[in-house]
């Protein structure tokens, strides 16, 4: 068995109970389990308590009201996924919860924690050993700052690098961002709301803009009357249990045959998703082939992988340029 | 020498019901549910093949879906059903034993348990003939090293159709 | 009896313990537990290559929970499973060779107070520099490993038989390439554990999940050196092996050492990490290959240069560096062969045997070059192979003795069921058609250590209640081995499998048998088995002739009856001959034992490794679909033939054919035991997401085709099915996407970067 610290683990069956004691320091939550477990398991990361969440129902649930879609924090993949609401107002997001890991996964996995997903990295998302026979990097000294690495400060994506280039591998995220979600966020003193695209900051260590002792409530989808074309797209080598290697969301809503908004929000590249400036060249014009291939062309420009994660950083950019401009192609078809 | 004589922090009774049992064990905070199955309970037909939730050896059923026991704390399955592979005996997951066996779908048997679980998911989930396709996704999450798949997907659709073919005798009048 | 009279030779069998296995009631290794049983971890260098220094566990042995800590130093014998190559330490002593390395052992009352531990053991460290690569590694000043006696020369062979320039100079084509084979790695589901028990008397129990329980007894009685009478060694139900766990590791001489210090039960698990560390995985081999034909296509010759990258240890790869060669030799007439092979040590986890150990990398190159050979010409690739098949009975260029040989039906097989002739033509770009065929051989001449004793051995009891009793050392590693021996024996005792009790791998109560690899087990145990289930047949017919009052001849013994064959009507039921029997003869029990024949092979020095009692035959074809613009590789499907001699019980033939086509299709596009300078010796990804085996969303149809062409020397004509099938399925797949998109990657894996790279250059070519 890989070791488990002996992190105590509180059950609460409330909000309130769980937000107090999320606001004890170093405490940090359990939803489904499946990133911070092995994570632990593998000496990343060091909380005083586990909050658990599996008892708290006040969080699960997809419920439909006049502004659009809302989703619990603690709603499992496999429900996002096969509710028919979410696959009627929010196909993309659907298509994306359904392609994460595993089946079982899935069944534990939750949107909560699929959006704060830690950053991943192939130095990083390694044994305690491998970690300690590289000597440690900037996301693993960050996150064990006891660790004793000889060389605590190093990047090895970016040698030199300052700043922790882990990728954000989340396949949920690039597609809310894309369809304008905003977070739900609570604390012990209150709750606030915030475009889900402002929930990450540029850094691998830590790539949420969670204050110690916030917890995600949920995500709220906006609801679209007009015409939408959505898609979520993402390279893996393999057919399950896997990661991202890069991934793409796109929406387009379309007005008479015209674009009225675009969106098209990268993934797996550094550690937040990127939006691409695609509104300028978009906006005005019908979704065909040549938008396909010209929007392929500039999320091509802008996005460039690094060797955070496996294979290789040139090859994993070729095929964000496919699979945009497949997904665009199809996408066209449709209408 | 001197034992350890530990108490582990957060150390609780848990309640649970596993296979059709209702069970109340001590269980330490940071016991998984695979460590409390095989080491605590001496269920050790549920397998550890990574303990990193990365090939299904250890999947069980937890309110009937399948989850991997190596990444489930013991406390989450307070007051919830648990079914492991030594539940397997009567019903249709007998269909579905007789089935692998009649298909030689086992080699080594150290994935099957794991194996065994989603496809019993996948077969209460349906309750109608399922197609090679269903039983490639069910199945999707567990690694087997032996086969290549082929005479395992064979079983699940052939213990699929027996099951239809029993359910219809059951509901034909007896004459 | 013809074989028209097996009453159930050759057809379906529930497997033996597939039941208890699959609800979970089967103990594997880790499954068992004993009272005070201790656990044990190893703590493992960081360094891939450094002098120790100075170990210090003082403070581990302070820590709460902690009873013992071991070194090399606790055992400073030397041990390898090849004679020869003794260059392993239990655990490291005076270096250590690759990261994970083991250093030292813990054991505590738990694991995790075990784990715990290894933090606080001390140990000072001069890193020394690494080579990862073998070419750089023969090139170093710096030896890696200190017992080798050549350097970093592991091993060379060089024979060449026939003269290889003059033909190749006289060949109207030859291809001339460079091959690249990386490393790739078992990944049994279940990881290597071992537990161990002294008695009171001294008697040291181990089981352990190993294939070669009398290999690790012969290595456990030196390291620790204990008297072999006084070592138990057992191996329970096995999760999987592959050849990866068919030599001694750390685990085994640790707990066993540490349960003779402590007194008490020690178990050792390790953890998945620790399993690609464990590795003696493919060899990664670079090849150099030319390889000459005439105008019409006849092999003339084949000249092959081969590095292998070994690892930190020699493991099997004497025999592997051999094997790179000697089995290269059928199906096709060479005409003059030279091979050119040498292994280095590296600073990475040893290489070893994996399914189909030291051929499937030649076979790549091979097939690939016939593939090349047939474009050149003209010539339909199944129709070239045809064309320089060799025929049964005869002798290879390096003069092994070729008996049964079905591989034209195995061509014939595959060329039918893919629609070969009608289909390949007519697909599109993208989608493509592949052929390759291998052979392989059922277990080898030799011994790993030379002894004049028999390969195998088998005891079989019969009793009154009915019942036979088979103990044979032979181990069942999921490929069903026990079921194999049932039906042979059932097959001459009228039992049906289910009244059979095969008792095997436990050293006290079983004949030695060698274990699990080279394919040995169905050629033989089987015959073993057979000769044994004669002697107890004669016995029962012979009791059942004397109160029948006719000649045993006509005595058959079928389905728990005994039929007199000249009067059906006249029958007795089994369990009341067994009595007659038991009563005539006493207790009913016969051993029966197998030797290989000594004259199947040349008399050149090495000319008996590769040699083998007889040999399978494989051909397929397989099936993609590949896009163009992204390199992603879909496998459709694959056709596999394989030649087994006869088969003893379909299913498990299939399954075998099946495990082996998917091992072989992951180990072109997705597996990769990636160890080199790019992590500074850092296994890649020692884990399940990054060594990524396909799931089932990944892995093709594939169609086992079983083609029978008995062997003289095969129990019934049995041949091997476990190796064969995986060879060819590499090179298939690696033609088919040329056969697809007209390009061919020559170093494996086949990622998709490197074929968009391969397809963008021969577009640079074509548009100048």
């Amino acid at each position: 068995m890989l070791p488990l610290l002996r992190t105590p683990v509180a059950t609460p069956h409330t909000l309130e109970e769980a937000l107090s004691l999320l606001a004890e320091p170093g405490a940090r939550i359990l939803a489904g389990g499946t990133d911070i477990l092995p994570n632990l398991k593998r000496g990343l990361g060091s909380p005083s308590t586990l909050v658990s969440l599996h008892a708290v129902d006040a969080l699960r649930g997809v419920s439909v009201g006049d502004a659009g879609l809302s989703i619990g924090a603690g709603t499992t993949l496999t429900q996002v996924a096969t509710s028919g609401d979410v696959k009627r107002m929010a196909p993309s997001l659907a298509e994306a919860a359904e392609s994460v890991a595993s089946p079982q996964i899935r069944n534990m996995a939750t949107l909560g924690g699929n959006v704060c997903l830690d950053t991943r990295c192939r130095w990083v998302n390694q044994s305690d050993f491998w970690r300690g026979a590289l000597g440690g990097c900037l996301k693993s000294a960050g996150m064990n700052p006891e660790a004793s690495f000889a060389q605590a400060g190093v990047c090895h994506v970016v040698p030199g690098g300052k700043r922790c280039v882990a990728a954000i591998s989340a396949d949920t995220v690039p597609v809310l961002i894309a369809l304008d979600a905003t977070a739900r966020v609570a604390s012990a003193s209150g709750t606030h709301r915030l475009p889900l695209a402002e929930l990450y900051v540029n850094d691998g260590v830590q790539n949420l803009a969670l204050e110690p002792g916030e917890m995600l409530l949920g995500v709220d989808v906006p609801t679209h009357a007009g015409a939408r074309r959505e898609r979520y797209v993402k390279w893996r080598v393999r057919g399950s249990i896997d990661f991202p290697l890069v991934s793409a969301a796109l929406r387009f809503d379309l007005d008479a045959g015209a674009l009225t908004q675009a969106r098209l929000v990268v993934g797996v590249l550094g550690a937040r998703p990127k939006q691409v400036a695609v509104q300028k060249v978009a906006l005005g014009r019908p979704l065909d082939q040549a938008l396909a291939t010209e929007l392929a062309e500039l999320a091509h420009r802008q996005c460039k992988p690094l060797e955070n994660v496996p294979y290789e950083a040139g090859h994993r950019r070729h095929m964000l340029r496919v699979l945009v401009r497949r997904a665009i192609e199809a996408l066209a078809d449709e209408a | 020498m001197n034992e350890p004589r530990e108490t582990p922090p957060g150390a609780r009774l848990l309640s649970f019901r596993l296979n059709g049992e209702d069970l109340s064990v001590a269980t330490a905070d940071h016991q998984t549910l695979l460590e409390l199955l095989r080491y605590g309970l001496d269920r050790v037909g549920t397998k550890q093949g990574c303990d990193s939730g990365e090939c299904g050896a250890c999947t069980v059923l937890l309110d009937g879906r399948p989850v991997l026991a190596c990444l489930t704390l013991a406390v989450q399955v307070e007051g919830r059903d648990v079914r492991t592979v030594e539940a397997l005996a009567e019903r249709e997951a007998a269909a579905l034993l007789d089935a692998f066996d009649r298909h030689d779908a086992a080699q080594c048997g150290f994935c099957t348990p794991g194996v065994l679980m989603s496809a019993e998911a996948l077969l209460m989930d349906k309750r109608r003939v399922v197609s090679q396709g269903e039983a490639r996704a069910a199945l999707s999450g567990n690694l087997c090293r032996c086969t290549g798949y082929t005479k395992i997907l064979d079983a699940v659709v052939d213990a699929s159709e027996k099951l239809v073919e029993a359910a219809d005798r059951t509901r034909e009048p007896a004459s | 009896m013809t074989s028209s009279d097996k009453w159930q030779l050759g057809g379906r069998h529930r497997k033996l313990g597939a039941m208890e296995r699959m609800r979970g009631v089967a103990r594997y290794t880790d499954d068992l537990r004993l009272p005070r049983m201790l656990h044990a971890k190893i703590l493992r260098s960081p360094h891939a290559h450094a002098r120790i220094l100075s170990i210090d566990a003082s403070r581990a042995l302070g820590m709460p929970g902690v009873i013992a800590v071991i070194t090399g130093s606790d055992m400073p014998t030397p041990y390898g499973v090849i004679p020869w190559t003794t260059d392993e330490n239990a655990l490291a002593i005076e270096k250590a060779l690759y990261v994970g390395d083991g250093v030292a052992c813990v054991a505590a009352e738990s694991e995790e107070l075990a784990l715990r531990a290894l933090k606080g053991i001390e140990v000072e460290y001069e890193v020394l520099p690494a080579y990862f690569d073998p070419e750089e590694a023969l090139a170093a000043e710096e030896t890696i490993n200190p017992y080798a006696r050549k350097g970093n020369l592991s091993k060379k062979v060089e024979l060449e038989f026939g003269d290889v320039d003059a033909a190749l100079h006289g060949a109207a084509l030859v291809i001339e390439a460079d091959y690249e084979f990386h490393g790739t790695t078992h990944g049994a589901i279940e990881p290597h554990c071992a537990l161990a028990k002294v008695d009171a008397d001294g008697l040291l129990t181990v089981w352990s999940a190993t294939q070669v329980p009398h290999y690790l007894h012969r290595e456990l009685a030196k390291v620790l050196e204990t008297p072999a009478r006084q070592i138990r060694v057992i191996q329970p139900p096995l999760g999987g092996a592959f050849g990866g766990k068919s030599e001694p590791f750390d685990l085994e001489f640790c707990v066993a050492k540490l349960s003779q210090i402590t007194g008490r039960p020690v178990k050792l698990l390790y953890t998945r990490e620790e399993v690609f560390y464990a590795h003696r995985g493919r060899h990664p081999m670079k090849m150099h290959y030319r390889v000459g034909f005439d105008a019409s296509g006849k092999l003339l010759a084949v000249d092959a240069k081969t590095v292998l990258d070994g690892g930190a240890y020699s493991s099997f790869g004497l025999v592997t560096t051999y094997y790179s060669g000697q089995l290269l030799c059928a199906p096709y007439e060479l005409g003059a062969y030279r091979f050119d092979s040498r292994r280095a040590y590296t600073n990475k986890p040893a290489c070893g045997p994996k399914r189909g150990h030291g051929s499937v990398q030649p076979r790549f190159a091979m097939e690939v070059s016939l593939d090349k050979a047939a474009v050149e010409l003209g010539i339909d690739p199944i129709d070239l192979r045809r064309k320089n098949a060799m025929g049964e009975d005869c002798l290879t260029v390096n003069e092994l003795r070729v008996g049964s040989n079905g591989f034209l039906d195995c061509l014939a097989a595959v060329e039918e069921a893919s629609g070969w002739k009608q289909r390949r033509a007519k697909l599109g770009f993208g989608h493509g058609l592949g052929v390759a065929g291998s052979t392989y051989i059922s277990g080898t001449n030799y011994c790993i250590y030379p002894n004049d004793m028999p390969q195998a051995a088998v005891q079989i009891t019969l009793d009154r209640s009915g019942r036979a009793r088979i103990f044979s050392g032979a181990s069942d590693i999921g490929q069903g081995s026990d079921t194999m021996l049932a039906v042979i024996a059932g097959e001459e005792l009228g039992l049906p499998t289910e009244d059979i009790r095969v008792l095997s791998a436990d050293t006290d109560l079983c004949p030695v048998d060698l274990g699990a690899y080279s394919s040995r087990i169905t050629l033989m145990v089987g015959n073993a088995c057979l000769e044994a289930a004669r002697k107890l047949r004669k016995k029962v017919t012979q009791s059942v002739a004397k109160r029948w009052e006719c000649s045993p001849k006509q005595v058959n013994l079928v389905a728990r009856e005994a039929i007199d064959m000249h009067d059906p009507e006249r029958r007795a039921p089994l369990v009341e001959a067994f009595q007659w029997a038991e009563a005539d003869h006493g207790l009913l029990g016969e051993v029966g034992s197998y030797d290989t024949p000594k004259d199947r092979h040349g008399s050149y020095r090495g000319g008996a490794i590769g040699a083998s009692p007889a040999y399978s035959f494989t051909a397929h074809v397989a099936e993609v679909k590949v896009d163009a613009e992204t390199g992603e590789v879909g496998l459709v499907k694959i056709w596999c033939a394989h030649d087994c001699g006869t088969a003893i019980s379909r299913g498990l033939v299939e399954g075998q054919i099946e495990g082996s086509c998917y091992m072989g299709a992951a180990e072109v596009v997705l597996e990769s035991h990636g160890v080199n300078s790019e992590m500074g010796g850092l296994h890649h990804g020692p884990s399940l997401l990054d060594y990524r085996m396909p799931t089932t969303l990944d892995t093709p149809e594939i169609e086992a085709l079983i083609v029978e062409a008995p062997d003289a020397r095969g129990p019934h004509g049995a041949k091997e099915a476990g190796e064969g099938p995986l060879h060819s399925t590499i090179p298939a797949i690696v033609n088919a996407i040329y056969d697809a998109v007209g390009v061919r990657v020559d170093d494996l894996p086949v990622t998709p970067a490197k074929l968009v790279r391969a397809l963008a250059a021969q577009a640079e070519k074509g548009g100048v």
